[in-house]
Formats: C-alpha cells, structure tokens, sequence
C-alpha cells in the first residue's frame, strides 16, 4: 500500500495522482474518509466548472464619492460605512433586528449594494445592506449559530436585509433621476437615532421628547455623556442643538462602491502562480502514517484553495465585493474549510423558495475600514450572502436574508 | 441633509465648511499641499494655530474623539447663578493624541469648541518595546512621569499582553495613544478630572522628550518650511478674495 511506505519522494507521486485514488488505500475510519471523498466531489465539481464558461462577475471597489449628493438615498447609491442610505426610509428594521444577537448593542452598518432586478416590476429599485457586531468575540460566537441546521430563531451577529420597491413608490420620484445634484427624495424619512446616525430613532428621551435614540443602549450612553446637562437647558431656552451628534458617531469610514466586469481584467501569467500553488503544496511532511498524510493533505487542500483564490484575486487587489446574482453561481472560497455546501443553503424564510448565492465581500475591506491588526480586532475570510431567488414581496419591508461568513 | 441655493438649482455650491481660508502662513502652506505630514510641523516646533490643518494632514475619519466628561460650572453673580459647561474631549489616533478643555453656556458649542482645542493640541506618542524588539512599539519607551496640579502620573513600560493597566480615565487617553501595553502610577487628588487627564498628556508629551540613545547622533538641520518656501508665501492671497466676491454676485 502506498501509504504505509511514504517517504519525502512518494508525497510527490501521491500529488501526480487523481485524488479518488486515495480513498481506495485509506485504513482511516469512516468520517476522514467521508469528509475527504465530499471534498473530493465538490473539488471536482470545482476543477469542472474552471474549465468552462465562467459567469460574470461583477467586482466592486471602494472610492471616495464624487459629490458629497453621490451618496444621499435618492441616488440610490451602493456604499461602505458612515451611515445607511436606507431606500425605504420609512418602514426601517426595528427591535430585534437592529441589534446583535449575542452581545445586544445595535449594529453597525458595513456597506449596502444597489442591485435592481429588471425583469420583476415590484423590485425596480432594490438594495442589501449588510450589518454587523463590530466585536470580534461576537463573530466567534456567530459561527457556532451559523452551523446550525435549520434554528428557529438564528441568533447572528451578521445580518443582510434586502429592501425592493417598485418605480411608483411614495418615496421616490418616478423620472429618471438627473444625477446633478438636484434630485429629492418625495417626502423625508423616518427620524434617526441621534447617536448612530443608523437606525430609526423611535424612542425619544422621556424629559425633552427632543432627541431620538434607537436603542435604551444608545439614550443611556448619551445621557451621561451629553444630554443630562442638555435636556435641563431646554426647559430654560426653547432651542436645543443636540450636542450628542456633533460628536463622531462610532461609525466605519465612508466610500462609494464602484463597479467593474471581472472580464475587464485580464487573468495573469498563469506559471509564476501555479509554481505558488504547487510550492504551498508540496511542503508535506515526511512520516509513515496515513494520518500525517491525510492531515498535510487536508492543509494542503486549503493551502491550494487559498493559492487558487488569491491568484483570482490578483487580477484586480482592490476589489472588496464581488457580485453574481445567478443560480449556477458559486463563490469564491479563500479557504476550503468552513465553506457552505449547495446543499445546505437554507430556503427563504418569507416565501420558501430557493435562495442563491449573490454576493460576497472579500476581507479587503478591513484595511479600508482601518481596522488595526490586534489579536481581539475583526477578521473574516469571506462573507457571503444568498438571497432568495425570486426577490419575494414580503409584508415587512426590509427582508432578512442569509449570510455565511468564514474565517481564517 | 444639505440645503441647495434654490435659486440656481444648476450649480451646486460646495458647503461653507470646505471653504478654509488659511490665516497664518503655516495653514497656507498646508493648503498648498507643501507640507505633506505633521512629523514636518514638529520637526520645527512650529505652533499650529488653525485646526483646519491637522484635519489636512491627518485626512478625514482618523481622529477620533470622545467626551470625558461634561460639568457644570457656575458662578454667582447678582442676578443669580450663572452656569457654564465645561467640556473635556481627547481624541486621537495613528500614535498620536489631543486634548481640549472649553467652556460655555451651551454643551454643543462647548464640545464643539473642546474639539477644536484638542485637534490643535495633536502631539506625537512615542512608542517602544518593553524586551525584545520584535513586531511593531508596544509600550512606553522609558519610564515617564506627568504632573499638573497635584496629580502625578507615572508611566511604566509593560510587556505584551498586560493591557493598559490604569485607571478609567487615563485608560482613555492612553487607548486613543495607540499605547497597548502599560503599568501606571498615579498620586495626588486624581477625582479632579481635570488634572488627572492634563497629567496622562503632560506624560505622554514627555516621551519625545525623553534623550535615549538613539537620538545622540548628531541633528542634520534641515530649513524650516517658512524659509524654504519664502518666495511663495510672498505672494499676495488678494486673487482668493476677489473670487469669492465674483460667485456671491452671480
């Protein structure tokens, strides 16, 4: 058997053969050999799908936003930290859905992607925002609750909504919208919370009824810091400038999401990164057991997962999003661990369809952020969403969707 | 939201607060783009007196700042108490801090001006390692001390790992320093917030103060911006005037 007499030269030969090879060789108990003939199909699957026509993909890049109305909500703009342009800014998400599931404080807003779909007449216009705990021990803790099958109430730390209106909307005027700077929404939204500048600020502070907050979170961090001496002054004086909101709310660095076809990229020389690959791969380790093998292996796998999504990246390093709203569409693993098998993507809780994958954002987007590279700071590897594939209408204006987040 | 003249609803008028018209020769060369970092500014102990410009040369969206605490001042006079606010807000970012100190009558106009204080009052942290110089500076150099008032606070390098281990509030400053590991000691009636965060800043100003050997290699002086860039700041600012008449006629 191959496996029992492997030395540093017989890794190479183990590399050179078909993978499905392996399996026959194997004395490991059932689950490695399970788990390794499941990635098995699925890298096949994989090598399969690299052969043929790929989809487009659409890549999104963050810049600085070209006039300060570029990214106001009536020009439905696709953005990345500050504060939501909410598309219906009236029936915002309230309760539950605002905060973190884990450690209750509301989220923050990561960035939100306009992306209509022609052919249905309700969701002319249609964007996903994308909200999550800035804590990194939170995510931790929402991967556990992602791997659940089927939970009743999913407590995540991560949440996508997805909001469609139709062209003749009570929001939004039905013409073309002049992108000049002129353009105005129909009627003014709902009152934000004062703090976050995010969330729709329906609770108002019992004394003043002047200033809104989101959250009993939010009004209490603002009555010790600012409005404890401020709601006393409006009794005396009738103006009140809320002195909370002069402060910087804890909010990411803003940009404007641009967009570009993949195609536009050309792919790279290909041998420099194969020699990559192959170089990540072969350092296995010499030792007589199957096991060591089949765990440099299964590094190996990630290792080569890695290589082949880095080198997909390297035709534009920028890119932050990467968006194929199609049902073929798969995403772009970094790593091969902790991915979501097609099989397991849930159904939509609204209408019990199917859902697909439609975007997903890289880890790039951390250095635009600025988040510092401390050991507690947030990192992931991927994030990706699904969405239903019909785009139903719902009664609840902005829809929770499913999100998948990996970590390295 | 911004508000549009709706007179001209074709042009697009960029907001007041863009329009920076610098006043002193260090701002007009910050707006000309001569002076590309703060470590030029420092390097000449140039006093920066408009905050304008360390929103330049820092960019928008890293500094950031808080509210340590607001109090109510008063003082009597004969038609009663008159109550000021006095704000205290540090801010920082990217190794470096400031602090503001301002009062008056209203809490927004205090903190506002409490934030401008504190952008002009930006000094540089020095950072150093506690052992073996591996990674990026961690802690303080050296030991420093601060004082203002009565209240004495010593700083003493840490190894990774111990967290800032401090009180509340000079925890605060010490975390917008970028100082992640460090021991401290403090004397003196610390409850007088005040002083407490003057003597946090007092200390971590000292630590570009502080000789070590690595500055005893002699200084290569280098000009100082106003005499570098003399003949520029000669020319007269007149043409920037007439412009901004022109647009409010039209």
């Amino acid at each position: 058997m191959e496996g029992a007499s492997a030395k540093g030269d017989s890794m190479e030969e183990l590399k050179g053969l078909r993978i499905s090879s392996l399996d026959s060789d194997s004395e490991e108990d059932a689950a490695v050999v399970e788990e390794n003939r499941k990635a098995v199909d699925v890298e096949e699957e994989d090598d399969e799908d690299e052969d043929e026509d790929l989809e487009p993909v659409m890549l999104g890049f963050l810049e600085k936003p070209e006039h300060p109305w570029s990214l106001l909500r009536q020009s439905f703009p696709s953005k990345a930290g500050g504060a939501p342009a909410w598309l219906d800014p009236v029936n915002l998400p309230t309760g539950r859905h605002c905060v973190c599931d884990i450690c209750g404080k509301p989220l923050r807003f990561v960035l939100q992607v306009y992306a209509p779909i022609t052919e249905k007449e309700s969701a002319y216009h249609r964007t996903l925002f994308v909200f999550m705990c800035p804590k990194m021990s939170c995510l931790l803790r929402d991967q556990h609750e992602q791997w659940k099958h089927k939970p009743e109430q999913p407590s995540r730390s991560v949440k996508v909504f997805r909001c469609q209106v139709p062209l003749s909307n009570p929001f939004y005027s039905s013409e073309h919208s002049k992108n000049d700077g002129t353009d105005r929404p129909s009627s003014p939204g709902a009152v934000l919370c004062d703090r976050c500048g995010t969330w729709k600020g329906d609770k108002l502070c019992g004394r003043c009824k002047k200033v809104h907050y989101c959250s009993e979170r939010h009004q209490r961090k603002d009555w010790k810091s600012v409005h404890k001496y401020e709601c006393r002054q409006v009794d005396n004086s009738l103006q009140l400038s809320n002195a909370g909101s002069i402060l910087t709310k804890k909010l990411w660095p803003e940009y404007e999401i641009v967009d570009e076809d993949e195609g536009e990229f050309g792919a790279k020389v290909t041998d420099d990164s194969q020699n990559n690959a192959m170089s990540l791969v072969s350092r296995g380790k010499a030792d007589d057991s199957m096991d060591s093998i089949i765990d440099g292996f299964k590094m190996d796998i990630d290792k080569r997962t890695f290589a082949i999504f880095e080198e997909r990246r390297s035709r534009a390093p920028d890119q932050v999003l990467r968006y194929c709203r199609s049902s073929t569409a798969k995403p772009l693993w970094p790593m091969f661990s902790g991915r979501l098998p097609k099989a397991d993507i849930p159904s939509c809780k609204h209408c019990g369809g199917r859902m697909i994958f439609e975007f997903q954002i890289l880890s790039t987007l951390l250095y635009y952020f600025g988040v510092d590279n401390g050991r507690d700071s947030l990192d992931w590897a991927t994030i990706v969403v699904y969405t239903c594939e019909s785009s139903c209408d719902a009664s609840v204006a902005y829809k929770e969707e499913f999100v998948w987040v990996q970590l390295y | 939201m911004q508000v549009f003249n709706l007179q001209l609803p074709s042009l697009i008028r960029r907001e007041e607060e863009e329009k920076w018209v610098p006043v002193t020769k260090l701002g007009r060369l910050v707006k000309e783009g001569k002076i590309r970092s703060l470590e030029q500014i420092y390097l000449h102990s140039l006093p920066i007196k408009e905050y304008q410009i360390i929103d330049t040369l820092v960019g928008p969206g890293v500094l950031k700042d808080e509210v340590m605490k607001i109090s109510p001042v008063q003082k009597q006079t004969r038609a009663g108490l008159r109550t000021r606010f006095k704000a205290f807000v540090v801010g920082g970012g990217n190794g470096h801090v400031g602090l503001g100190v301002k009062c008056s009558k209203e809490v927004a106009t205090a903190i506002r001006g409490a934030i401008i204080l504190a952008k002009l009052s930006v000094i540089p942290v020095r950072r150093g390692y506690w052992g073996n110089k591996i990674g990026l500076p961690h802690t303080v150099p050296c030991k420093v001390t601060g004082k203002c008032g009565s209240v004495t606070v010593r700083m003493v390098p840490a190894p990774r790992g111990a967290g800032i281990v401090a009180a509340r509030v000079p925890k605060k400053v010490l975390q917008f320093a970028g100082i992640e590991d460090v021991f401290t000691s403090s004397r003196g009636s610390t409850k007088t917030l005040g002083n407490f965060v003057k003597a946090t800043f007092d200390c971590l100003l000292k630590t570009y103060g502080f000789l070590t050997p690595d500055f005893w290699k002699d200084t290569r002086f280098t000009k100082s911006p106003f005499q570098e860039y003399t003949d520029l700041l000669g020319k007269p600012t007149k043409a920037l005037i007439l412009e901004d008449v022109e647009r409010t006629e039209a």
